[in-house]
């Protein structure tokens, strides 16, 4: 029991951050916040790694404005994010969807995490 | 033995990715993808600059080379003789239609530009950025080449031509005629 003492600490400190972390974006957003977040998620179409959010360019002008408008029409996030890609396609996203092949850049470093550590561990029980 | 193979490998790749690089068509101007192709073009409808109400729809029945342009950017303007002799030569069979876009420019720009350079079609102000927003516009030029119908079938990103679009228009109406 001694022996996974420890584990189990870091298992709890992982757990307590993780809440944490997912409760700062909880809460209703106001319309201004909800549009400004999405526009975050978005690539300002003239420029090469900023995001609409952060742009001073007219483009980028034009999809705050556009996203402001549909939350004000009462459309979901993903509705939002849609018409944009059905525009500029996925690379109008800065961060890649979560789905197709897509997702590998979301489950390689995972894998590649679970492999480091099992790689490591038993490592570690060989030296033993 | 081996690291000869290793190299003759290397070498072949190499030369595979030089013949690649060096038959693709240049960035300059090339036939881009869009989530529009295939698809009826969004709805535009905007202010001319003899103060004129535009739409697309308007042009249903023709040909339309939709082109957002900029008079700050060169590419545009080296394209801009070559739009007025595809309107020419289009302009008796009425069966082609130029219909540009003012793209993060001001009207009165335009309208000196027009002054000074020509252009007999409608160019439509965009103060806002809602149209280029609703055809996915990065950066002028840019051209989308419309059907009769009101369908996308094409986007060039980069300076048109007068040839290149004439080419552009006979394999898209070939491309129709087939599907008939």
């Amino acid at each position: 029991m001694r022996r996974w003492l420890p584990w189990l600490a870091l298992a709890a400190v992982l757990a307590v951050a993780l809440a944490v972390g997912a409760g700062r974006h909880g809460g209703r957003a106001t319309p201004a916040q909800r549009a400004h977040r999405i526009a975050g998620e978005l690539r300002c179409p003239t420029c090469r790694s900023l995001s609409a959010a952060e742009s001073d360019a007219k483009a980028a002008k034009a999809v705050r404005d556009e996203i402001a408008r549909r939350v004000r029409a009462g459309e979901s996030d993903s509705e939002i994010r849609a018409y944009f890609v059905s525009r500029y396609g996925r690379d109008i996203l800065l961060e890649p969807e979560g789905t197709g092949v897509a997702a590998i850049v979301w489950v390689l470093p995972v894998a590649a995490l679970v492999c480091g550590i099992a790689g490591l561990a038993l490592y570690f029980r060989r030296r033993r | 033995m081996r690291v000869r193979a290793i190299a003759l490998s290397v070498g072949a790749l190499a030369l595979v990715l030089v013949a690649v690089l060096a038959t693709r068509p240049s960035a300059e101007t090339k036939e881009a993808q869009s989530p529009l192709l295939g698809h009826p073009a969004p709805a535009l409808q905007g202010t001319a600059l003899d103060g004129s109400t535009v739409r697309l729809s308007d042009y249903r029945g023709r040909w339309v080379v939709l082109n957002f342009f900029a008079t700050w950017c060169v590419p545009c303007q080296r394209e801009h003789p070559e739009l007025i002799a595809f309107t020419r030569r289009h302009a008796a069979a009425h069966d082609a239609q130029v219909l540009g876009v003012i793209f993060d420019d001001t009207a009165a720009r335009a309208r000196s530009f027009v002054a000074r350079n020509g252009g007999g079609w409608p160019l439509v102000d965009d103060p806002g950025g809602s149209i280029a927003l609703d055809f996915g516009v990065r950066g002028p030029p840019e051209s989308y080449l419309v059907d009769p119908n009101g369908d996308v079938l094409a986007k060039v990103v980069g300076e048109v031509t007068d040839a290149g679009l004439e080419r552009l228009l006979q394999r898209a109406q070939a491309r129709e005629n087939r599907a008939r």
